[in-house]
């Protein structure tokens, strides 16, 4: 059992740090104040390799696998969640497209996608208790060699941007759980994107609703088989997961070491605040959270990368984070008291972007379900 | 002890519901249909501040002998939830502002009392001025300085994060009137906002409670008559403490506001995603949602409480750190289990801006670590002869 990212790893992460360092940084507050979607930057991650990092080489990826893709979202977040958010989904969805698509969707889409041309999206949430059900929900009717597509996917991250979006439908009216998941093209006719909706941090990281008003797609749309998009959204959202956990740790371990350097400085009552052992125990929960967090996390990656089943483990984080990963914001803030409240500082900016990677966003299925059905 | 009691056990009194009503159609009417504008844009929520006059709200601590409201601590509790519900910010700034009336009813001689309500009764903002940079949860580090001079004072140096600091019309400024002597060389003077070489700095763009106006406050040579000391020289300390115990629960109701929002918008959320008794929230959502409410009754029955000791003339001061400090960390855990719980919807929602809003209750008026400070040494200290945890009768 070795707990330490091997040197391949270690390399990958310190480019991502120094990728971080050159690109992001610099963006940073522009981005939170305009929430212009960063184009340049997400090609810049395409020219340095960090879009085909996750996926197997016969698609063209670096099959570099899902601990290096996590340390990699660490990094990048410990700068600029919102960019890491971008590229999450982006690569949730060439990850769908190389893993249940056919050779042609493949060969259509996955290069695009790797080098940045095209920007991917997942399209899963709807307004109703879960998708597949309520008043809004996608439904995909058949018709002559197609479907036509009509309901609303709700929150949908990259949209506007996106030129491609993996989403779920129901094609039985009579078997509203069993989803079919589709490939579906921004350019095709009566898809519109929704007003964008403003977020509370991850500015720059588009968020609107995706409309379909009669919309149709050719059969060839089709993503797997009829009717199994369950296996789809549920190992992809499973990934996805991990990459938002890993948003949230590197957000968390920016926002410990900020707020450790401001209490070495600050002094009140004659010593630096750093000296308090209330202090010291808001600093040493959340880097214990945050450590704690990331072990989990590395965890349940290598647990996919080697093929095994992971989704309880990737549960677990979720849970796990849900409950404490903004906590370690609010608790970090909390030790650069009022000047940490100040946007004029980085904290706050970080304490509106972590709350973003800890959402529960499908209440009819929390993790918690998951994991107490995994356990024998 | 049965007194005690029943005055605990009291629900609000029939005019404290006609209050509470009233405050609530405010509330609906201008609070919260313009939070959302303000909080994006920053500015100064002046338009409310306007609208409340003829109510007279911002004279609710004011006695009626001097023409205010002059409501007990319940009913000023009532009203501040309401107006924390609405908006934080605009609670703020309601609520911030008697900490200067505090100062001066604290340790003001009738004529300071008379002459500083007086603009607060016509519609004036106070403000009560004691953070500077090197000196937030550590007051004696102040470095602002009043020197006598013939019969003024002559006040010098600089405060920050003061809530409506702007828009204030007269202030209770702390300084030194003896560096050396620490925490007892601090005074406490009121101030007025046109007195020359006094200028108001940047205001803060803040996390939250963004339209409620913070400013840096500047004096250059700023000369107040020897008249506008509070008390004593050197009785600062005891005047700014006394304040704080005062004020504390003033901004407990405001996250107490805070936090019941946050629970209103998830139930109707929930409500209205799970509209079909076929498909309900299950008991991981409603189990959570209970938890929350558990939090924010329990937080609501201590600083009534609080209040209930506060108007029955009894010492209060541990409860009212209690009470600061459990509703401010009671509206930060609802707000951000709120906004996790509730997904994509309270990361885009009005919920958001509560979590943001919620933070600074567990930061100002003392830090959530001061008070617990306060709280461990009333803990700790010598014990009189009582079964512990057991508050004396």
């Amino acid at each position: 059992m070795n707990f330490q990212l091997n040197e391949d790893q270690q390399l990958i992460e310190q480019s991502a740090r120094d990728f971080a360092q050159e690109f992001l940084n610099p963006i940073i507050a522009r981005l939170d104040q305009t929430g212009e979607f960063p184009k340049e930057v997400v090609k810049e991650l395409a020219d340095h390799d960090f879009l085909g990092l996750h996926l197997p080489a016969d698609v063209g990826g670096a099959n570099a696998g899902w601990v290096s893709y996590v340390a990699v979202i660490e990094s990048l977040s410990r700068s600029c969640a919102a960019v890491a958010s971008i590229m999450n989904n982006h690569a949730m969805a060439s990850y769908a497209i190389s893993y249940w698509g056919s050779a042609a969707q493949r060969n259509r889409y996955v290069p695009a996608l790797i080098k940045g041309d095209l920007i991917g999206a997942l399209a899963i949430c709807e307004h109703g208790p879960a998708p597949g059900i309520g008043p809004d929900a996608l439904v995909a009717t058949k018709t002559e060699g197609g479907y036509v597509l009509k309901g609303t996917k709700a929150y949908v991250r990259n949209a506007g941007v996106a030129g491609v979006y993996v989403v779920s439908a129901v094609t039985d009216a009579h078997d509203p759980n069993a989803l079919t998941a589709f490939i579906v093209d921004s350019n095709v006719a009566a898809i519109k994107v929704g007003e964008p909706i403003t977020t509370m941090g991850l500015h720059g990281c588009p968020v609107a609703d995706l409309v379909f008003d009669n919309a149709t797609v050719p059969e060839a749309a089709i993503l797997g088989t009829v009717k199994g998009a369950g296996e789809i959204v549920r190992r992809t959202l499973a990934l996805a997961s991990l990459g938002e956990a890993a948003q949230t740790v590197g957000i968390g371990q920016a926002g410990v070491e900020h707020a450790a350097a401001y209490a070495k400085e600050r002094v009140q009552f004659g010593q630096p605040i750093g000296k308090f052992q209330a202090v010291q125990a808001l600093l040493a929960e959340s880097a214990t959270d945050c450590h704690l967090a990331r072990l989990g996390l590395r965890y349940a990656a290598q647990l996919a990368e080697d093929g095994q089943p992971f989704e309880a483990e990737a549960a677990m984080v979720k849970s796990f984070l849900a409950r404490l990963g903004s906590k370690i914001l609010v608790d970090t803030c909390q030790v650069e008291g009022g000047m940490g409240y100040s946007e004029a500082m980085p904290l706050p900016r970080m304490f509106r972007d972590i709350a973003g990677t800890t959402l529960l966003d499908a209440p009819a299925d929390f993790p918690e379900q998951l994991i107490a059905a995994s356990i024998a | 002890m049965l007194a005690k009691v029943k005055r605990f056990m009291s629900i609000l009194t029939a005019e404290q519901q006609e209050i509470k009503k009233a405050t609530k159609e405010f509330v609906a009417k201008y609070v919260i249909p313009h939070a959302a504008e303000y909080d994006r844009t920053g500015e100064f929520h002046q338009y409310i501040v306007e609208a409340a006059k003829e109510s007279k709200i911002f004279s609710m601590c004011v006695p009626k002998q001097y023409g205010g409201l002059g409501y007990d601590a319940l009913t000023q509790a009532v009203v501040l939830e309401e107006w924390g519900y609405g908006c934080a910010a605009m609670g703020t700034t309601l609520g911030v502002s008697p900490m200067g009336q505090y100062s001066v009813l604290i340790a003001g001689t009738e004529e300071q009392q008379k002459r500083y309500f007086e603009r607060i009764v016509k519609g004036g903002l106070s403000s009560f001025a004691l953070t500077e940079p090197g000196a937030g949860s550590d007051v004696a580090a102040g470095r602002t300085t009043a020197v006598r001079s013939g019969d003024d004072y002559v006040l010098n140096g600089s405060k920050c994060f003061i809530t409506n600091g702007g828009y204030a019309s007269i202030y209770v400024i702390y300084a030194k009137t003896d560096p050396s002597k620490g925490a007892k060389g601090i005074s406490a003077f009121i101030v007025e906002r046109e007195r020359p070489g006094f200028t108001i700095g940047a205001a803060d763009h803040k996390l939250g409670v963004r339209s409620s106006n913070t400013v840096e406050l500047l004096l250059k040579d700023v000369h107040v008559p020897a008249a506008n000391l509070l008390g004593k020289e050197g009785d600062g300390m005891k005047i700014a403490m006394k304040t704080l115990e005062m004020s504390r629960p003033g901004i407990a109701a405001v996250a107490l506001g805070v936090a019941q929002r946050a629970l209103d918008e998830c139930v109707n959320h929930t409500r209205k995603r799970f509209p079909d008794r076929k498909f309900p929230p299950g008991q991981m959502l409603e189990f959570r949602l209970v938890d929350m409410q558990l939090q924010v009754e329990a937080a609501r029955e201590g600083l009534h409480y609080t209040m209930s000791l506060r108007d029955a003339g009894q010492p209060y001061s541990e409860e009212s750190a209690i009470a600061k400090t459990f509703c401010g960390d009671v509206a930060m855990a609802v707000t951000t289990q709120a906004v996790s719980l509730m997904g994509s919807y309270g990361y885009t929602s009005v919920i958001s801006k509560c979590m943001r809003d919620a933070k600074i209750m567990q930061i100002y008026e003392g830090t959530n670590q001061i008070q617990r400070l306060v709280i461990s040494r009333a803990l700790l200290s010598p014990a009189p002869s009582k079964p512990a945890g057991q508050k004396a009768a």
